[in-house]
């Protein structure tokens, strides 16, 4: 969900893009970050944990903790949270259905 | 609380019973720790995990946190492409 | 051959650290190579809407943003700095040459001198199902919100009560998000005690002495479980309660980002206090390694004003060292920052910062002098609950009912020494006195006072409120600030609460400061019934007023 009206910031946003999230269409805005229109469409889970298959998405928002690894228009383990949106991009959860054998 | 529920190195999945494991086994510094279970070896390179993994050590062992060092960090930091490693460098001669 | 550039300064970072340290060279004719990984500068700035706290000549009063804002005009304006955005330094090698990767390609740096400012990194903490998605760093929370205007949830439960968790709570309240409450594992609140008691005004509960045991939920959080601990920070069995929730935030702390450094073999050791993994340095802010300095939270977790302080310190002995002109005067400078980070680290709440740093060998002997003009009052019931004890209310209030009978007067609610003083700056009557220290708690002179109610928008606590005890005969009027949409109208009736957040009354809405002066602090005059005068501390506006 996004902010509308808040009471010491106003958002400048970008043009309305659209961008693809495992193949569904969704809104977003040039500029904010892959994680952030993630989060404003309601999207919580990004991927799986490799080893565990637990369900991961944000954590530090910031580029150190790596939990928010996507593939983006075809290159895995992107920082979604720190790679900044474009206009048609692909993103696609990682290790979902993906078996590792050790 | 069950520790194989909580997640110490999030990039490598590594629970808190593997690290307890570990480190019951005779596993404590945080670098054999990082050799034997994987945890830090993931993209965030110990960030996250590093600083809990240190104090498992010093509750279990006794050693004072002021005893205990992180895994070594050598470059590159924050990861990059092959691309980038075999065509990436400037040059002299590039503009 | 690979190309490699010579530079006389590098500053990796660019936060307020690394602006400041930018700067403070630059000014001094130092050629500054300023490298940033994202593709903005800023560092953790960009997400401060709060007021600073601190002295005037480091922006108290003024918010974070705002502040940011200066910085990055200056550093754009100056023709010394080079700024490299969306550049990465990838390694530092022995003999100090950089590498830094921009727009995929590598290029090689040989700075004279260093200076790294790479802030810190979120801790993390165990408990079950810790990894859950909508379990965050406070700082996640923030960029979601404050940079691009999106709620990370509509219900937070914050594990942590030091001043990130609690400004973060403040933070979620403005943009619409509700707090389940507060948990904090020690017993006291870790932060200021004005930002715990505007949240408890609000409503939010502050569970001290209590911890996370679970999160709960398939794909995303759900809720939580929590539990109190005894003396020894043990469960006390039976106390586990179920908070509902749809996100968790960890407050626990921050840990210096020493990577780079730890390349470069810089030594390094562990002071808690200091967050973590510390680098030694001197109080020159130079490393083990020559030439090779750090500045802001890299150095030791304090918060942005030491920061900039540190980052002029470091840019200053960089300019004195390979600089060739005013060193008597870059001295002098280096002599004053220094100076003015003793005076903010002198009062109580400095103790634990100068314990770290008296660990590193870094004594502030020289200036340090603990003197204040009145006895500490015991805020320990302050500090457990956030609500200030009726001592300490009388502690503040005239000592005289007749006062009361001149007019509307200016009551301060800060009851905790920290270094602060924009209520004392803002009177444009000098009735607001910290007696000379900045550490002080604020007092009012109420023979000066005019109760005009400046100091209402000013305080960055929002710790002062003007009380017209009688304005009628049955009435009195609380003039209190209001950070929060939608505004009031003049008229309207607002519901009123107490310390507690606990509803007292209905209050008329009779005045509304809301101007460019206020700089959207508001402050509200509301009419009460006379008895709840000492009590009325908050409103909130009906929504449904506003349809």
């Amino acid at each position: 969900m996004r902010i509308q009206n808040h009471p010491i910031l106003s958002f400048n946003r970008g043009k309305q893009i659209k961008f693809y999230y495992n193949g569904k269409e969704l809104i977003g805005y040039e500029g904010e970050t892959i994680a952030a229109a993630l989060y404003a469409n309601g999207i919580f889970k990004f991927s799986e944990s490799k080893k565990l298959k637990r369900p991961r998405g944000i954590f530090c928002a910031i580029g150190h903790c790596s939990s928010c690894l996507m593939t983006v228009d075809g290159v895995p383990n992107v920082r979604t949270c720190i790679t900044p949106l474009k206009d048609g991009m692909r993103v696609e959860s990682e290790n979902i259905g993906v078996e590792i054998n050790e | 609380m069950d520790e194989n529920k909580v997640i110490i190195c999030r990039c490598e999945d590594v629970t808190l019973k593997e690290i307890r494991d570990a480190i019951r086994k005779g596993f404590t510094t945080v670098e054999e720790i990082k050799r034997v279970t994987r945890s830090g070896m993931g993209p965030c390179q110990g960030k996250t995990c590093g600083l809990l993994i240190a104090k498992e050590i010093s509750q279990m062992t006794g050693k004072p946190m002021e005893e205990i060092e992180l895994q070594s960090i050598r470059p590159p930091y924050g990861g990059i492409t092959f691309e980038e490693v075999t065509k990436g460098t400037v040059m002299e001669n590039d503009k | 051959m690979s190309k490699i550039q010579n530079l006389e300064l590098l500053v990796v970072g660019g936060g307020p650290a690394g602006l400041s340290a930018a700067l403070a060279a630059a000014n001094y004719g130092i050629k500054v190579s300023l490298t940033e990984e994202r593709e903005f500068l800023g560092g953790q700035l960009i997400k401060q809407t709060h007021r600073f706290f601190g002295s005037e000549k480091e922006y108290a009063g003024t918010r974070g943003i705002d502040i940011l804002k200066k910085l990055i005009d200056e550093v754009n304006k100056n023709n010394n700095i080079e700024v490299l955005l969306s550049s990465r330094v990838l390694g530092i090698y022995e003999d100090n040459i950089v590498t830094i990767l921009n727009d995929h390609k590598m290029k090689k740096y040989y700075p004279q001198s260093i200076i790294f400012a790479t802030g810190a990194s979120e801790k993390f903490l165990a408990f079950e199902n810790n990894d859950l998605p909508g379990i965050f760093g406070a700082g996640a929370v923030q960029t979601l919100m404050n940079v691009y205007g999106v709620m990370p949830a509509t219900n937070v439960l914050m594990i942590g009560s030091g001043n990130i968790g609690l400004i973060v709570c403040y933070q979620l309240l403005q943009a619409g998000v509700k707090v389940a409450a507060i948990v904090e594992a020690a017993p006291k609140i870790g932060g200021y005690s004005v930002h715990a008691s505007k949240l408890r005004r609000l409503g939010v509960p502050i569970l001290t002495s209590h911890t996370i045991k679970k999160a709960i939920g398939k794909e995303k959080v759900e809720g939580a479980v929590i539990c109190e601990l005894d003396s020894n920070w043990n469960e006390v069995k039976g106390t586990e309660q179920l908070i509902k929730c749809d996100a968790i935030c960890l407050s626990v702390g921050l840990t210096p980002l020493v990577d780079l450094l730890k390349q470069r073999k810089v030594k390094t050791t562990y002071v808690s206090e200091l967050g973590g993994y510390v680098p030694l340095r001197d109080e020159n802010m130079e490393t083990s390694i020559k030439n090779l300095f750090v500045a802001g939270d890299v150095s030791g977790i304090e918060e942005a004003t030491a920061a900039m302080i540190e980052g002029q310190i470091a840019g200053l002995s960089v300019a004195k060292r390979i600089g060739k002109n005013s060193k008597d005067e870059i001295e002098e400078r280096i002599e004053e920052a220094k100076n003015e980070l003793e005076l903010l680290r002198s009062g109580p709440v400095g103790k634990k910062i100068r314990k770290g740093l008296s660990k590193l060998g870094l004594n502030h002997g020289k200036n340090y002098n603990e003197k204040f003009s009145e006895e500490a009052l015991d805020i320990s019931h302050l500090m457990k609950t956030g609500v200030p004890s009726e001592e300490n209310l009388k502690n503040k209030l005239p000592s005289e009912e007749k006062v009361f009978d001149k007019g509307p007067i200016a009551i301060s609610e800060c009851f905790q020494r920290f270094p602060c003083d924009p209520c004392v700056k803002s009177c444009p009557f000098n009735a607001i006195s910290e007696n000379g220290n900045i550490n002080n708690i604020p007092y009012v002179d109420f023979e000066k006072c005019t109760g005009c109610g400046i100091c209402v928008s000013k305080c960055p606590g929002l710790a002062m409120f003007v009380i017209h005890k009688n304005f009628s005969e049955t009435t009195s009027v609380v003039i209190m600030p209001y950070e929060f949409l939608p505004r009031p109208h003049k008229g309207e009736i607002v519901k009123v609460f107490d310390r507690e957040g606990k509803y007292l009354c209905d209050g008329k809405v009779i005045r509304i400061l809301d101007g460019k002066f206020q700089d959207k602090t508001a402050a509200v005059s509301i009419e009460i019934p006379k008895e709840y005068y000492l009590q009325a501390r908050n409103f909130k506006v009906e929504e449904g007023n506003h349809g």
